[in-house]
């Protein structure tokens, strides 16, 4: 679609024969193993290139090499815009017109457009006095150049987030000394764009499209890394596609079918091998069993009359993306985001709403997706993180049993595999995220809860810590724990889980049993996909948002 | 705060060591005035009341909350009881009444911070004032003669192995409280929420009843300041504000000694009495009166910068360790343990 009319690139770009960036045999290795693999990338000026790549897979290496950030092997060659980059060096990436846009769009929320397009390049200022005209225009006329129709003086809080990341993407475009004509950033070759669309709702997705195309339209080369594989076909001309530091596929993206890209990523193991069904089991044996769960049309600022149950020894997944109500689903029915109907029963008893403590004492478990905010106390030790949650079963009056805390939290530590073993009196800070997490896990699982409600279970985990959480959640469900798990990765959900609801616009859009359980129905589900290609930012969707 | 097992100590006692060596140097110094035991006992009965108040200002602080009312609590808590007891009123009556009304201030300030949902920076400083009003209208602003009853005088200036009571009154409220911080469940609960406030509703801590708890204890020990102060120096129009400032400074700098990192009883304890040691060995050897305010201001400075200092350290060494652990898994998906956390933190940490 899109790509037809970019079929042209470099036409307006400063010099048609450069690439936008060139590397060849990028190779970095790092104690002990390699990030990258003699990857060679070529992107043209007014391109649109798609970098995709599970966790893992080098590509935020890669970012961090062109960004100056790390130093790559000798014998890698890196040009962007044709000039060779000083490795190392971020001031050298910057100079040769490299841009980047993080996740992390770092803008100030309360202050104004224009004065968030100003904090980089400075004030344009008059004997010390800030020139607010100037400034204004100068705003104006960048975002004028990002074809965004924004009154310069709004705050940042006040706009979309497609509109914020468009403003990012403005502010890295600006030109370091802004000559008055306004003109922004002749010099810049590369931007890079690092999952700009990961927190954005569907609705908003079509908009920050059409501000990417804009920014290809003026000759620069767009490096565009995403997790979202339609948004690879819809705005991108080539994709490429990293694989445990390797780049297994560089191809234009009219030749490429959705399966032969999902092959590309997962590669060849593709599934790691699926549980024993333990909830065939145990409903076929005690009959119809009663539900551990149960939500009545539960209704929230982003739910909407959302009804499932989950029952004992069964693990269930949500799946939907960004903004679908996914991710505040388990929260919701814990208590630690607010509800405005619906009613929540552990077995038969109620769960009232907001209140943590006393789902807790129904022994229902929850860890949230932000774990360093609201999962774990990072400046307290491993050990009293790990008790925190049933300190009444420590205290021996008068005091804490010391000695049985550290027991258990050694038990945990054990049987979760954290590293570094001994460092069990250490504040959490100090451990890597993946133990960070399975000290949260930890927490829970010596409450032995009935009913686990876990968001994004495994985010930052490496692939062995991963299955060693998952085998535990299975060792709780097969002592009839309820597991409700909602997560981003698709691949998890599938490898984990004997039934996904899949969440769209804060409803829930399908349930999906057995064989249908799988990355390719999931993805279309969660995308609402009926057959054809649909545009995210359909009416439903935007009927939602507005 | 790792690692620190590994460097003699240096870091977690250097207010020991310090302590240690202001001693050695004014006993040098003046060595026929500092190091007797008239100087240790005034020294001690002196900073008694101030450590109290400290210990006030600690609770709320581990749990997030500033109570900046303190010192006017204890000011309030002072003159009621005295003027309780100038009109005929018991000892036993005046001195509960005088911790109630702390407590019940306390309970006030709980109630604006959890409920009314005010920064408990603004709704303290805000009660502080209202409180400074207050005693202006049950004094007449005129300072209410001090009690001529032997009996209330004993209450705090009774010898016990040559030290004034009010001295074992402090160390016996310390003992209570480091109990109550660090071998309850309460005590964990408030560190946890002063760690995380989210983090901790979310593991079913009932995080507004520990806050308003929290503020209560702090009014509570202010009545209790504010009684040994009577009783000990007699009533004043304005001490307790002037011991504030103080107040923070110990818990601050406390929190740099023995569990650094945390706010604690024994650091704050320490802390109230090093800086008095040096007050006092200057003393003796200038006649200026700034010395006190000088030390305890610059000693507040002092004490928040290097324990921000020392979290800024942290958070590089964090940041760095962080940035390391994803390259690590950015390089091999297959979970190889990353490498031991605490080394590159600690090494940071301690230089």
């Amino acid at each position: 679609m899109q790509a037809a009319d970019m079929s042209t690139p470099g036409a307006l770009g400063p010099s048609v024969s450069t690439s936008a960036l060139r590397i060849e045999s990028l190779t970095k290795t790092f104690v002990g193993g390699r990030a990258l693999d003699g990857v060679d990338l070529n992107i043209a000026p007014g391109e649109i290139h798609a970098l995709l790549g599970e966790n893992g897979s080098g590509k935020s290496t890669l970012i961090k090499v062109l960004a100056g950030y790390h130093r790559p092997d000798p014998g890698s060659l890196l040009q962007i815009g044709g000039l060779d980059l000083e490795v190392g060096s971020a001031h050298s990436s910057h100079a040769l017109g490299a841009r980047f846009v993080h996740q992390d769009l770092g803008l100030v929320e309360s202050a104004s457009i224009s004065d968030n397009l100003a904090f980089g390049p400075g004030f344009p200022t008059k004997w010390g006095t800030i020139r607010s005209r100037r400034t204004r225009l100068r705003a104006t006329a960048a975002l004028e150049q990002m074809e965004l129709d924004l009154d310069p003086g709004a705050l940042i809080e006040s706009l979309s987030p497609a509109q914020k990341t468009g403003v990012a993407v403005a502010r890295a475009l600006m030109a370091d000394s802004v000559p008055d004509s306004g003109q922004p950033a002749g010099d810049v070759q590369l931007l890079v764009l690092d999952e700009p669309t990961a927190r954005l709702p569907d609705s908003e997705v079509e908009h920050l499209l059409e501000i990417v195309r804009t920014v290809a339209d003026r000759g620069i080369g767009v490096l565009y890394v995403t997790h979202r594989l339609d948004e690879v076909f819809q705005i991108a001309e080539r994709a490429s596609v990293l694989r445990d530091g390797v780049k297994v596929a560089s191809e234009p993206v009219a030749g490429l079918t959705r399966d032969a890209l999902l092959h590309h990523l997962l590669g060849a193991a593709l599934e790691q091998p699926h549980r024993l069904n333990i909830a065939d089991e145990s409903s076929s044996a005690a009959g119809q069993p009663k539900a551990t769960l149960s939500v009545d049309r539960l209704t929230s600022d982003v739910l909407t009359d959302v009804s499932f149950e989950v029952f004992p020894g069964e693990v269930v997944g949500v799946a939907g993306i960004t903004g679908s109500g996914r991710d505040a689903l388990c929260a919701t029915i814990f208590g630690a985001r607010a509800r405005d109907e619906g009613t929540v029963h552990i077995r038969s008893e109620i769960l009232p709403a907001r209140r943590p403590d006393l789902a807790m004492s129904r022994d229902v478990a929850y860890v949230p997706a932000e774990r360093k905010l609201q999962g774990c106390f990072l400046d307290l030790s491993a050990r009293e993180n790990i008790s925190i949650a049933n300190l009444r079963d420590f205290w021996r009056v008068p005091l804490l049993s010391r000695t049985k805390e550290t027991a258990i939290t050694k038990r945990w530590f054990e049987r979760l595999g954290v590293r570094p073993r001994e460092a069990i009196g250490q504040p959490l800070s100090s451990f890597s995220g993946g133990n960070q997490q399975k000290v949260v896990f930890g927490k829970w699982f010596q409450r032995v809860p009935v009913m686990f409600l876990l968001d994004e279970p495994t985010q930052g985990v490496d692939v062995g810590a991963k299955a060693e959480l998952h085998s535990a959640l299975f060792d709780a469900a097969q002592e009839g724990a309820a597991i409700l798990m909602s997560s981003s990765d698709v691949d998890e959900l599938v490898t984990v889980c004997d039934r996904v609801i899949v969440m769209r616009s804060g409803r829930i859009a399908d349930t999906l049993h057995g064989d249908q359980i799988n990355v390719h129905s999931i993805t279309r589900s969660a995308l609402g996909m009926a057959g054809d290609v649909v545009e995210p930012g359909s009416e439903s969707a935007n009927a939602v948002a507005s | 705060m790792i690692g620190i097992n590994r460097n003699l100590g240096f870091d977690r006692y250097s207010g020991l060591y310090l302590w240690a060596s202001l001693i050695i140097v004014f006993s040098i110094w003046q060595p026929r005035l500092f190091p007797t035991s008239a100087t240790v006992h005034s020294v001690a009965a002196n900073r008694a009341v101030a450590a109290v108040l400290a210990l006030g200002v600690m609770i709320p602080l581990i749990g997030g909350v500033f109570d900046l009312a303190i010192g006017a609590t204890a000011n309030l808590a002072t003159l009621s009881a005295v003027l309780l007891i100038t009109n005929g009123h018991s000892i036993a009556v005046a001195v509960i009444v005088a911790i109630l009304i702390g407590a019940l201030i306390g309970a006030i300030n709980g109630f604006i911070v959890v409920r009314l949902r005010v920064g408990s920076f603004i709704a303290t400083l805000g009660m502080a004032s209202v409180l400074a009003a207050v005693q202006i209208i049950v004094t007449g602003n005129s300072q209410p003669r001090s009690p001529s009853n032997s009996t209330w005088t004993a209450l705090t200036q009774t010898k016990v192995l040559g030290f004034q009571i009010v001295v074992l009154y402090m160390l016996i409220i310390a003992a209570v409280l480091w109990w109550g911080l660090r071998h309850t469940p309460a005590g964990r609960y408030l560190y946890a929420i002063g760690s995380s406030p989210e983090a901790a509703r979310l593991s079913g801590v009932r995080v507004d009843f520990y806050t308003w708890m929290s503020l209560i204890a702090s009014g509570t020990l202010a009545g209790i300041a504010g009684v040994l102060y009577a009783s000990l120096s007699g009533p004043s129009l304005s001490y307790g504000p002037a011991l504030l400032l103080p107040a923070f400074a110990a818990v601050f700098l406390g929190s740099t000694q023995f569990s650094p990192g945390r706010y604690n009883v024994w650091g704050s304890i320490l802390a109230i009495y090093v800086l008095a040691t040096g007050v006092k060995g200057l003393q003796l050897v200038t006649d200026v009166v700034w010395l006190d305010l000088m030390f305890s201001g610059g000693a507040l400075i002092a004490a928040v910068a290097v324990a921000g200092g020392r979290q800024r350290a942290g958070a590089e060494a964090k940041r760095r360790e962080l940035v390391r652990q994803e390259d690590h898994h950015d390089r091999s998906s297959m979970g190889e343990p990353s490498a031991p956390a605490g080394e590159d933190g600690s090494a940071a940490l301690s230089t």
